[in-house]
């Protein structure tokens, strides 16, 4: 593909680099301009609300980046977006949900310590046994006969699988928002709280809980692709999949366990969101599978690193872009996607994301 | 004997018929079967829907087996019932027990009421009709069993093939559909007809049906601008309904009393919505001229959605009336005569579709047609054989752009309201959907695809809270057996079944 770019028409090139430059020029102007107001002329916020955001944003950023590693895997496998892996993410929150009312019910939940303990793995192990579940059950009705097909059907398909989805878990769990049942040792808005600059931040175990096993989810998933057998086959399938199939890897049977990763980990990220955001119903994976899509696709898609990255930052300048740019809060979607657009221009294969990109996309 | 894939089989099945009754289908058919056939209690039809997909279970265990003796098929059916009968008579003894133990299951399982409960458990005891269940299922998956064993030995599959194919044998050698076929005006017969039907329907078929079939012809103009976009350049757009929003947005704000007061003509503030939605398209059109495939989806996504999320926040309150909307937009007037009925706007959007189509028809087989064709196929490929695809791009989005500019403008001006919310991300993904489904690149195929995405959920209307669902199914259902669309391109059909046909060597010698 190197050569296919170097024969591009001159015109093309300037025109391009034109509007690389103007947006730069002027998006790096602008931004000057407001940290110079934000930090010597208004100082509208002290130290420790800064702080705020970035706690926020780092919390919801390790939610974004453990969604975008499932869709960054199967998008570097099949080379489709799964539109349903937000509504995958929902199911593992609705799986965490009854496990820990019943665990409630039941009274061991609050017991002690230890027990509490046990039932929070408990819990996350259903929501991300439900989480797997689901997703091989996609893969093989919905994806698995297409596999053949142009890149647009399964995409249709993913989005009818989405549609399907959400409207199940309306018809079979309601339309109601439920609330969370933390344990108590956990409960929401309450943590460890330090001094910033005389005030008094909140560091909330919810998401404490979030990124620690955020981390551990992350880390779990770049040994298993780069250490295990299981990961090299997933590398190989992802790489070519006639060679991997004539080496002797089972084409299906690794796309199929790519999926069932990819669910485990929204189901965790389910569980995880419903812990720390502490509301369920059944469009709960919309707006987050949308972000850490976008996440994935900023970080450059296919690319683990990438999504981590994406994630991450995606999560801490949503939460700090809005006051920087001092732009009301509801719009902080508005710059989740222009940083998304910018970050194309500029990298027009995401952050990380190189060979792949040009190769497929 | 495969017991492994027996056993699997029924529990599959088993879990199909307890997600059916955690969806509440059961209740729902039970309760339309008790009040057609007038019926004392819904228990039977209820059942029915179970029975059926127990039967097809059966049917399936035994399929594997077919080869075999007889009893070999007899057998698996009846493991598969058993596997089946256990997982839903357990289930029910576990639901009926704690409903008669006064749990409120609804509060977690909205459709478990007792009602429904009942209508499972046959009234009886949680212990009985576990147990009636059980021979319930077995004996359907044995009857399924035995149904797949006779219609294999008796052949009847190749007889049903045969029957079909001299029935449509046989319309086709009636003189009169022959002649037909060879008449030389055949095609200007054809457009007569439907030309007449449709500016004579709208007169008949009255208000209510004016305005749906109007949505459905709104959605018609947008497929036909989202099908250049996608269907002939290529480009995955996912943020179409951007263009919608902004031709309605214009056209609203220039004909409506407030914010601003400029009260337009609406039929001078068309040809604007058109032209702002076009030149919005080509801004948008050149940051992502390099990015290809699912980077341009997510980015197109994200425009539409901050188009969504600018026009519903607070900051633009006075300009474009924020989360409210703008109200009380202008109707077409014609000589001074106000036309806003839904009728008159059937007859407006019937025009702009006819516009449209001819637009799209001409430029199909033009040079431009030609040029988004081969940079779909291969962008670099169509840049080394001198193809602009800088220009054609741009061209693309532009007037896919205008089209979704016309749909809007229209739009608003007969719903005399936008707010934010007409403008989701759902509606760009319905109208990706119609293409799709209609088939991508062809014109009778999106206005196909929008009879039957749009229209068909009016039609479901009875089922009203289970229509997203079969909607969500059916997409699915469509691209396993007919991805290439309901009324596809010639072109698109040779390409997709071009694998089966031809070994893949050939595809690179001639594509």
């Amino acid at each position: 593909m190197a050569e296919a770019v170097q024969t591009r028409p001159k015109r093309y090139i300037n025109t391009w680099l034109l509007v690389r430059i103007a947006v730069g020029v002027l998006v790096g102007a602008y931004l000057v301009w407001r940290l110079w107001i934000i930090l010597f002329v208004e100082q509208p916020y002290g130290p420790d609300t800064w702080l705020r955001f970035a706690i926020s944003g780092i919390i919801l950023g390790s939610v974004y980046a453990v969604i975008a590693l499932g869709y960054t895997l199967v998008y570097g496998i099949l080379f489709m977006i799964n539109f349903a892996h937000g509504d995958v993410m929902m199911l593992g929150c609705f799986a965490g949900y009854f496990t820990l009312e019943v665990l409630d019910a039941s009274g061991f939940l609050n017991r002690d310590v230890p027990s509490t303990i046990i039932s929070l793995a408990v819990t996350f192990v259903i929501g991300m046994a439900v989480g797997t579940l689901v997703a091989i059950a996609l893969e093989r009705i919905a994806y698995r006969p297409l596999r053949m097909a142009p890149r647009l059907v399964p995409l249709i398909s993913a989005i009818g699988a989405s549609l399907f989805l959400e409207n199940a878990a309306q018809l079979m769990f309601g339309a109601a928002r439920h609330t969370y049942t933390n344990p108590d040792i956990i409960e929401r808005n309450t943590g460890w709280t330090i001094m910033v600059a005389g005030e008094e931040v909140l560091i909330t175990y919810t998401g404490v809980l979030t990124i620690v096993l955020s981390i551990i989810l992350m880390v779990g998933l770049a040994v298993l692709v780069r250490r295990t057998k299981m990961g090299m086959a997933m590398r190989a399938v992802a790489e070519d999949k006639k060679t991997a199939a004539l080496m002797g890897i089972n084409v299906d049977r690794i796309i199929g366990s790519t999926f069932a990763i990819s669910g485990a980990l929204a189901g965790a990220a389910g569980v995880l969101w419903g812990l720390h955001m502490g509301i369920v119903y059944h469009f709960v994976g919309f707006i987050p599978g949308l972000k850490a899509f976008t996440a994935a696709v900023m970080g450059g898609i296919g690319n683990i690193p990438g999504a981590m990255l994406g994630g991450l930052s995606l999560g801490v300048l949503e939460a700090v872009g809005p006051p920087l740019l001092g732009i009301p809060f509801q719009l902080k979607d508005v710059v989740a996607f222009t940083i998304l657009v910018l970050v194309l221009i500029f990298r027009p294969t995401g952050l990380l994301g190189e060979v792949l990109a040009e190769k497929k996309a | 004997m495969d017991l492994r894939a027996s056993l699997r089989d029924g529990l599959i099945a088993g879990i199909i018929n307890v997600f059916l009754i955690l969806l509440g289908l059961t209740t729902l058919i039970g309760e339309m079967v008790q009040s057609w056939f007038e019926l004392e209690s819904p228990t039977l039809g209820a059942w029915l829907l179970l029975l059926l997909v127990t039967v097809g279970a059966g049917v399936r265990a035994a399929r594997l087996e077919l080869k075999r003796p007889g009893w070999a098929a007899l057998v698996a059916g009846l493991i598969s019932g058993v596997a089946h009968g256990l997982l839903i008579g357990i289930s029910l003894f576990i639901t009926g027990t704690l409903i008669a133990g006064g749990a409120q299951l609804r509060q977690w399982l909205y459709q478990l009421n007792e009602q429904a409960v009942q209508m499972l458990t046959f009234g009886t005891s949680p212990a009985v009709a576990a147990l009636i269940a059980l021979g319930l299922v077995v004996g359907a998956t044995l009857v399924g069993a035995l149904l797949a064993l006779v219609w294999a030995r008796l052949g009847i599959r190749d007889s049903v093939r045969k029957g079909t194919g001299a029935v449509s044998r046989g319309v086709s050698n009636i003189p009169a559909v022959q002649s037909f076929a060879k008449f030389k005006y055949r095609q200007v017969i054809v457009f007569v007809v439907i030309a007449a039907v449709l500016l004579a329907a709208p007169q008949v078929i009255g208000r209510y049906w004016n305005y749906t079939m109007g949505t459905v012809g709104i959605y018609v103009l947008l497929g036909l601008g989202l099908n250049i976009v996608v269907g002939f350049a290529g480009l995955l757009d996912l943020g179409y309904v951007a263009f919608f929003a902004i031709g309605a947005y214009t056209v609203g704000l220039l004909t409506a009393p407030e914010p601003h007061g400029i009260l337009m003509n609406v039929w001078l503030a068309l040809p604007i919505g058109v032209v702002v939605a076009a030149l919005s398209g080509i801004l948008l059109g050149v940051p992502v001229l390099r990015m290809r495939g699912d980077y341009l989806a997510i980015v197109t996504l994200g425009f539409g959605e901050i188009i969504r999320i600018l026009s519903k926040s607070d900051v633009l309150t006075d300009f474009s009336g924020g989360p409210r909307g703008v109200r009380n937009i202008g109707g077409p007037s014609l000589f001074g005569v106000e036309v806003s009925s839904a009728m008159n706007f059937m007859y407006i959007i019937l025009l702009g579709i006819g516009l449209v189509a001819f637009v799209t028809h001409r430029l199909q087989n033009s040079r431009t047609g030609r040029a988004w064709m081969a940079m779909r196929e291969d962008e670099d490929v169509a840049e080394a054989m001198g193809v602009f695809t800088l220009k054609y791009k741009l061209l693309a989005f532009a007037i896919g752009a205008a089209f979704a500019g016309l749909g809007g403008g229209i739009y608003a001006s007969r719903n005399q309201f936008v707010g934010p919310e007409d403008f989701t991300l759902m509606v760009s993904i319905n109208v990706l959907c119609l293409v799709i489904i209609g088939g991508m690149g062809s014109i009778p195929g999106v206005i196909v695809g929008a009879l039957v995405l749009k229209g068909m959920p009016e039609i479901l209307r009875e089922l009203d809270e289970y229509r997203m669902l079969f909607f969500g199914a059916l997409l699915i259902f469509m691209m396993i057996v007919r991805p290439e669309g309901l009324w596809p391109s010639k072109r698109r059909q040779m390409e997709l079944h071009e694998q089966a046909e031809a070994p893949p060597e050939y595809h690179t010698a001639t594509g």
